[in-house]
């Protein structure tokens, strides 16, 4: 017999047997595979709740169960089948906290591509909402530190303090948080590329503008690197995003 | 929201010829070369572009999933200040750039708190606030409307000839449409797609740049799907796995498609493209070494700029090899 909506279903609860005989019968081949049925009582309806709280979770209401952003999506088609979008919504809409805990290891995989959004024939922000999951998720503690999120932060971190972001500085930094070994300057403590432990293809790609003898590209980089460019009169803007991020709890969580 | 949805009324007509030009950061750092080649690109077209002084990041893909309001701020100061130099269009090269607007757009148009909280924040920050949102487009609807591909043929003085390039749109181009306006499922059949904005491109098939492209002499190969498959996006460092096998499958399909040269029109799309390109070489996979340009890098090139003008140097992913065996370079 085959098993339909394999992820719902833990290993532990299907029984199979080689030969079953029932009152003398051999049944076995059409009946010899018994799923035992689940008691399901944590339903938390305070979980929607903050879900719809949040600004961009709000058409989770919408949906309709389709499935056209599972169909779509290519992160369930190209790599893990486990990321269902639309099974998430279902889940967050029952208050199956403990299920959506159990797929926090995929839950964090989408790419932002939009697809999902783009084609929800009901008007649902499917990416939008996912994100709003997860961020009550990450918020009751649900979900482990993920690497998404770790880079999310270290994107806004650069942002909130120059108001602009460098290529240089966000790709090494994020090489050295990865465990890479990056070697500094001693002076103003920024990364030297082509030296140290980092990985070999950086290596490679660093070397190439040297190369080509693309003096004023390296240049221009290595400016941006040693003085970070900065929008003017930030400061005072950058208090107001302070604020409104702590009514957030960016800080705390 | 969706009662809020109908009120929106999309920008119609024209985008004009002369807008506010946002480039964001990446133009500024490793992606020079597009900035470079897209100002040749609009002077010889006779478009101009009025760079937005002192503009910030728009947060791009990573802030929005962290803070919404800060994010809301980030972008609605980029339109004050747009405001403030007159323009009621902001013209953006980056697909995450001209997302992030977007979506701002969407939410201080449909959402009437938000709108009122960020015109205190931005009060508060010292940032003139909104009185009317400006709209946002991607650079290459604006090459599109404003001068389209007779204007790029008139311009040709050295066409692309043999040169085979895939299109390569990304995803936030066209999607998703609640924020690039390029479809609506809501609305009746009388009015075909009321919510769509005259100049957006085709949702699922887009093709202005195979156009600008082919009026300028190049030859598109077929690559549907992966002309709007993701890169990784977001994640092309933050989860390798995922970002190394979708740029597989983009290169391959190039690859095997017949494609010389790769057209892209994002920076992050790009880099992403040329990293992994280095990475998937190295491990000696067949089939991807597709090299990568802007679309404006290409249209420099046949309107008889050299490589040096456009920047083909700072390419990671080597095109001048490619371009100088068909001599375009």
């Amino acid at each position: 017999m085959a098993i339909h909506e394999r992820s719902l279903v833990e290993p532990e609860r299907i029984l199979r047997k080689e030969r079953l005989v029932i009152d003398g019968v051999d049944v076995s081949g059409d009946w010899n595979l018994i799923i035992l049925p689940r008691v399901i009582e944590d339903y938390d309806l305070s979980f929607l709740d903050e879900v719809l709280e949040q600004p961009e979770g709000k058409t989770i209401l919408q949906c309709y169960q389709c499935s056209y952003c599972t169909a779509s999506c290519p992160v369930h088609n190209y790599w893990d089948e486990r990321y269902n979008p639309r099974h998430f919504i279902h889940l967050a809409r029952l208050g199956l906290v403990d299920e959506l805990q159990k797929r926090a290891d995929v839950m964090w995989r989408c790419v932002s591509c939009h697809k999902c959004t783009h084609r929800c024939p009901k008007g649902v922000l499917v990416e939008e909402v996912l994100k709003a999951i997860l961020r009550v998720m990450a918020k009751r503690g649900l979900i482990d530190e993920y690497p998404s999120k770790k880079f999310d932060k270290f994107f806004l971190e650069s942002v909130y303090e120059y108001g602009r972001i460098e290529d240089g500085e966000l790709l090494f930094g994020w090489i050295e948080k990865q465990g890479y070994q990056v070697v500094k300057d001693p002076i103003l403590k920024k990364p030297i590329p082509l030296f140290g432990g980092i990985p070999e293809w950086l290596k490679q790609l660093a070397m190439k503008p040297i190369k080509n003898f693309n003096i004023d590209f390296l240049i221009l980089n290595a400016k941006h690197m040693l003085f970070h460019p900065r929008t003017k009169n930030w400061n005072r803007f950058k208090q107001v995003l302070r604020k409104v991020m702590e009514e957030e709890g960016v800080f705390s969580h | 929201m969706a009662v809020a949805e109908k009120m929106r009324k999309p920008p119609m007509g024209g985008i004009g010829k002369r807008v506010a030009y946002y480039p964001g950061c990446s133009l500024e750092g490793a992606a020079r070369a597009y900035d470079v080649s897209t100002r040749i690109v609009a002077k010889e077209l006779g478009l101009e572009l009025d760079y937005l002084e002192d503009y910030n990041c728009c947060g791009a893909m990573e802030t929005k999933n962290v803070t919404f309001w800060g994010t809301m701020l980030l972008n609605a100061r980029n339109m004050s200040l747009a405001k403030k130099q007159g323009h009621n269009v902001i013209v953006a090269p980056c697909n995450g750039c001209s997302f992030s607007l977007q979506r701002a757009e969407y939410f201080l148009e449909t959402d009437k708190k938000v709108f009122e909280r960020v015109n205190e924040l931005l009060k508060e920050g010292g940032v003139d606030p909104l009185t009317e949102i400006p709209h946002t487009y991607h650079i290459l609807e604006w090459f599109y409307h404003e001068a389209g591909p007779e204007k790029v043929r008139e311009r040709t003085k050295k066409p692309l000839r043999g040169l085979k390039v895939a299109n390569y749109y990304g995803c936030l181009y066209t999607r998703p449409h609640f924020y690039a306006r390029t479809y609506s499922h809501t609305g009746t059949e009388e009015q075909e797609r009321p919510r769509m904005r005259e100049t957006a491109d085709d949702d699922e098939h887009p093709y202005y740049m195979e156009a600008l492209l082919e009026a300028a002499g190049a030859t598109s190969v077929e690559f549907e799907p992966m002309h709007t498959q993701c890169c990784g996006g977001p994640h092309s460092l933050s989860d390798e796995q995922v970002s190394e096998k979708f740029v597989m499958m983009i290169l391959q399909t190039a690859k095997r498609n017949g494609a010389d040269i790769i057209a892209t029109e994002c920076p992050l799309c790009h880099a992403s493209l040329e990293m992994y390109r280095h990475r998937l070489m190295m491990k000696g996979v067949p089939d991807v070494d597709v090299p990568a340009a802007y679309f404006t890098q290409l249209l420099g090139l046949a309107f008889g700029y050299s490589a040096n003008d456009v920047k083909l140097k700072d390419n990671l992913s080597d095109p001048l090899l490619v371009l100088k065996r068909l001599g375009l370079a």
